[in-house]
């Protein structure tokens, strides 16, 4: 005789399944799309951080958490604490690029108000925007010769963000790096080392400035020279690769729209980009595809029907484009608008 | 000496608890660190802990699941070796108890251990640990039962002397 008979062995482990299906059920309940109306509640809790924390998980359910868009737009333009209007910014930018672009609109008129710490803050949220903030581009580098150097380093780390139009943004950064406060030339060395990609011919000038900056710039700026000893193809190569992946492909094709023309041979894969299911990503192809140029006929023929993407951002996007790509080639675009619609 | 009943009863108690434990020890641990060490409100800590349970990054849920494997292991040993035990010989069923406590106050005490540590010394490292934990502790779950099994040897020896 055992301590434990057979049938009882049993029942405690159809106990244990019955326990393991009951922790599936409420990890299933309170993770995903799932968990989005409790964490709208949550949006609204007393406590910041309570806030913080939802804003950042409804980010990271992405499009799928749209039914948080109205109370993430209330938590990124009226609250209080400057760290939930960036994380409500960010959120909304994985979300809606529409409703990113009302948080945008928002801030963008505070940038010249009287008052410090509301410049602070709207260039903080707008950074957070990322490359959806493209149209702040012109209003955050105005701002540049702030006389309060934290507005000066949330401008360039903003610009760094956002990142596209390329050419203005690094334009940008390199004056950032002879502004007489260290901490906003730490910040333009920072976008240099980890974002913004260094134009070849800024090397030299880069180099020239290495003895003249204190060690952590310089230290930063070295690393930014290190970056440029890779070949460009060999970049554009690696973030090809990074699209093949989900959890990187926003950074790469990020990357590749502040590549600009060098990143031609991306444009096969950026083509296939325009089909995703994210309005981020499609926005980011449109971007690279407008920053490389005329990518040839198919590139034509794949943006045009983004003009009537149900995304208003990404329609926009694709406009504006269309018209780059037709006033650099107008003969290629009349072409390949006549030409049948490929599948890409 | 236990009867047949307490011994029954010992054994599907140390099964659900140590399935109860897994979980438990990292969340207990949280909680009563912060209400302990950080002076924190013990109403915010709840707060805090339901609103972090699941979130990105923070992923209290998963720590504790991780941290139920080995528990999970250590239920199961005591169900089957203990549950199995036969009754008749209770000199083996006192050997087999001891072991079984051995190895569930090693996986108990490392666990609570580390937790408490990782809690106390917050690093960007520190979720490493979390991974590695449930290894640790079910290569320490035989080590335990080992070392538990010889001192309720000694024991039985003891008392029989």
């Amino acid at each position: 005789m055992r301590v434990l008979t057979k049938e009882q062995i049993s029942l405690n482990l159809v106990g244990l399944a019955m326990c393991m299906a009951l922790a599936a059920w409420w990890y299933w309940q309170s993770t995903g799309v799932q968990a989005v109306p409790a964490l709208i509640e949550q949006l609204h809790d007393p406590d910041p951080s309570t806030r913080i924390v939802a804003a950042d998980w409804l980010g990271d359910i992405g499009p799928k958490a749209t039914a948080a868009v109205p109370s993430l737009l209330v938590l990124a333009t009226k609250d209080s604490v400057q760290h939930a209007n960036t994380t409500a910014a960010a959120a909304l930018r994985h979300i809606d690029l529409a409703a990113a672009r009302l948080v945008m609109a928002h801030y963008v008129p505070f940038l010249n108000v009287g008052d410090i710490q509301s410049r602070r803050t709207a260039g903080a949220v707008i950074g957070e925007l990322g490359p959806v903030a493209k149209p702040a581009v012109p209003s955050l580098i105005a701002l540049m010769h702030d006389p309060d150097e934290l507005v000066r380093r949330n401008v360039l780390a903003a610009l760094g963000n956002i990142g596209i139009p390329a050419g203005e943004v690094s334009n940008a950064l390199f004056a950032g790096l002879r502004d007489p406060s260290a901490l906003v030339r730490q910040a333009a060395a920072t976008q240099l080392a980890f974002a913004v990609p260094l134009p070849r011919e800024r090397v030299d000038e880069i180099t020239a400035m290495l003895d003249q900056q204190d060690a952590a710039v310089s230290g930063l700026l070295r690393n930014a020279l290190e970056k440029t000893r890779q070949g460009d193809a060999a970049r554009v190569e690696t973030f090809v690769l990074m699209i093949g992946q989900s959890t990187g492909r926003e950074y790469a094709l990020h990357q590749l729209a502040r590549l600009g023309p060098t990143a031609i041979a991306a444009a096969p894969i950026l083509i296939t980009v325009l089909q995703d299911d994210r309005p981020m990503h499609r926005y980011l192809a449109v971007e690279a595809l407008s920053a490389i140029g005329a990518g040839g006929g198919q590139t034509i023929v794949a943006l045009t029907p983004l003009r009537h993407d149900p995304d208003p951002i990404v329609r926009e996007s694709a406009t504006d484009a269309l018209a780059a790509i037709d006033s650099r080639s107008p003969a290629l675009h009349n072409g390949a608008r006549e030409s049948p619609r490929v599948k890409p | 000496m236990l009867s047949v009943k307490g011994i029954r009863l010992i054994t599907v108690v140390t099964y659900w608890i140590a399935i109860l434990l897994g979980p438990l020890v990292p969340w207990a641990s949280l909680i009563l660190t912060d209400v302990a060490v950080r002076h924190v409100p013990l109403a915010q800590t709840l707060h805090d802990f339901r609103a972090h349970l699941f979130a990105p990054g923070y992923n209290l849920f998963l720590i504790g699941i991780l941290n139920t494997v080995p528990f999970l292991a250590f239920a199961l040993l005591a169900l089957f070796h203990l549950g199995m035990s036969p009754l008749e010989d209770s000199v083996r069923t006192r050997h087999r108890f001891a072991g079984i406590a051995g190895a569930g106050l090693a996986i108990t005490a490392v666990s609570i251990w580390i937790h408490v540590t990782i809690l106390l010394h917050p690093d960007a490292q520190g979720a490493i640990a979390y991974l590695f934990l449930p290894v640790v502790l079910l290569v320490l779950l035989p080590v335990g039962y080992v070392v538990g099994r010889l001192i309720g040897i000694l024991l039985v020896q003891v008392n029989t002397a």
